[in-house]
C-alpha cells in the first residue's frame, strides 16, 4: 500500500524517478502521458496496476528501483 | 563477427542459433537453419564502419534455453508479445517502409504488453547508391520477406535476464522552441510551436533548421529521436522516419560538432557492457562519417531504424544478458 501511494505520485508527476532500466523509464513516461490524457481514478488504478505488474515480472532486477521509489 | 558467406554457411550447418545481417545477394544464398536475418550493406565492425557486399555480420546466440522464429504482418505484429517467452528476449527485424514496420512504429509505444517483453531489433535496408529491396529472413523456413517482420523469440534460463540499452548522442536545449503535434503521425502539416499553431514545414524553412538534427522527446530521462525524412515546400508537409505522438513535447536537437567524438564520449559515459547484439542508425553512419571508425564494444549492422521496445531513430541500440 505504501508503494501504491508512491506509484500514484509518480504517475501524477508529483515526484520524479529516473531508472537505469530503459523499459522502466519508457513505462513511467507512457503512464504519465496516459494519466495526463485522462485523469480519472479508473485510469490511475490501471496505471498503478501496470507498474505493479512490471515490477513483479522483473522483481529480481528491479529491487533497486523499488527501494529508491519507496524513498520518494 | 564479420565473416564471409562460406564461414556463415558453416556456422548454420553446425546448427548454431544466429542473427545475420548482409546484402540481399548474400542473404539469398544462405541455407535453412537456426537463424533470422535482414538486409543491409552497411556495418560498424570491431575495426570500424564499412560498406560491404562480400561479408555478413553474424551474432551467435549461445545462451538460449529455447527459441522459436515467427513471422508477423501488419495485422498481427502486436501479437509479438504473446509469442514471447515469459523470461526471454525477442530479436525483431522489419523491412524498411513496409506496412508492418509502419504499424509497429505507431502501435508499440501505446502497447500495455510491450514493455513486459524485452524486444530489440532493427529496420532492414539496402544500398542507398545502387538501390535494392529491404528484407527480413526467417532462416528456419528459408524464406525472405519485404512485407513481413521476422522475430526470434529467445527463452532464457531462470538465472539470466535480458537488458536493453540505447546510446543517443543528441541533446536539446530546454529553452529552445517546444513543438507539439495534433495526432500520432509519420507525416506532419500543422503543429504547435510554443503553443502557437504553425505549418511545420514553414517553421523549419523560416528558421533554417538543419534537418539532419532529429526532434527529441523526453521519455522520463530517455531521449527518443525522431528523424526528418523529407521536407516538401511544394506540399507544405514534413515526412518523418518514426511517428510523432500527440500529447508529447518535442524539441530539435542541438548541433553536434563532431559525431564520432560525441559517440566516443557517450560510449565512455555508458560504462562497460557486453552486448550480444547491437545496431546503429544509417543516419549516424552517414552524417558522422563512420567509415573505418569503431564504436567498441558495440558492433553490428547499420540500420534504417532501430528497435528498443519501440522504433527509434539516429540511435545505437544494444542488448545484453545479465545474471
Amino acid at each position: 500500500m505504501e508503494l501504491d501511494s508512491k506509484f500514484e505520485k509518480l504517475i501524477k508527476g508529483e515526484v520524479q524517478y529516473k531508472s537505469a532500466n530503459l523499459g522502466c523509464n519508457l513505462l513511467i513516461s507512457r503512464l504519465q502521458r496516459k494519466y495526463d490524457q485522462d485523469s480519472s481514478q479508473e485510469v490511475l488504478n490501471s496505471c498503478i496496476q501496470e507498474l505493479k505488474t512490471f515490477f513483479e515480472k522483473y522483481k529480481v532486477i528491479s529491487a533497486k528501483d523499488l527501494e529508491e521509489i519507496a524513498k520518494l | 563477427m564479420f565473416i564471409s558467406l562460406e564461414e556463415t554457411k558453416k556456422l548454420i550447418a553446425e546448427g548454431r542459433l544466429l542473427h545475420i545481417a548482409g546484402e540481399e545477394k548474400l542473404m539469398e544464398q544462405l541455407p535453412r537453419g537456426n537463424w533470422i536475418g535482414g538486409t543491409t550493406p552497411y556495418f560498424i565492425t570491431e575495426d570500424g564502419g564499412i560498406t560491404s557486399s562480400d561479408k555478413l555480420y553474424v551474432n551467435e546466440i549461445d545462451f538460449a534455453a529455447d527459441f522459436k522464429a515467427a513471422i508477423y504482418d501488419k495485422d498481427n505484429i502486436m501479437n509479438i508479445t504473446k509469442d514471447a517467452y515469459q523470461n526471454g528476449v525477442t530479436l525483431l527485424i522489419l523491412p524498411f517502409a513496409s506496412e508492418v514496420a509502419v504499424d509497429f512504429s505507431k502501435e508499440a509505444p501505446n502497447s500495455e504488453e510491450l514493455l513486459l517483453t524485452p524486444i530489440v531489433g532493427w529496420i532492414s535496408g539496402f544500398n542507398l547508391e545502387t538501390g535494392g529491396t529491404a528484407k527480413a529472413y526467417n532462416g528456419t523456413m528459408g524464406a525472405g520477406y519485404n512485407n513481413k517482420a521476422v522475430a526470434l523469440h529467445i527463452g532464457l534460463p531462470d538465472n539470466k535476464f535480458a537488458s536493453i540499452g540505447i546510446i543517443n548522442i543528441f541533446k536539446y536545449n530546454e529553452n529552445s522552441d517546444k513543438i507539439e503535434f495534433f495526432e500520432d503521425s509519420l507525416s506532419v502539416e500543422k503543429c504547435l510551436v510554443n503553443g502557437r499553431e504553425v505549418n511545420f514545414e514553414e517553421y523549419i524553412t523560416k528558421n533554417n533548421i538543419d534537418t539532419k538534427l532529429p526532434l527529441i522527446s523526453d521519455y522520463n530521462s530517455v531521449l527518443v529521436n525522431i528523424s526528418i525524412k523529407s521536407v516538401s515546400k511544394e506540399n507544405h508537409t514534413v515526412e518523418l522516419y518514426a511517428p510523432v505522438f500527440a500529447g508529447r513535447e518535442y524539441r530539435f536537437a542541438n548541433p553536434v560538432e563532431d559525431y564520432h567524438d560525441s559517440f566516443v564520449k557517450c560510449l565512455k559515459d555508458a560504462g562497460s557492457s557486453n552486448p550480444f547484439f547491437s545496431c546503429n542508425c544509417i543516419l549516424n553512419y552517414l552524417y558522422g562519417d563512420f567509415e573505418g571508425k569503431p564504436t567498441k564494444p558495440y558492433a553490428g549492422p547499420v540500420t534504417f531504424g532501430e528497435v528498443a521496445y519501440q522504433l527509434l531513430n539516429q540511435t545505437l541500440v544494444y542488448a545484453e544478458i545479465i545474471e
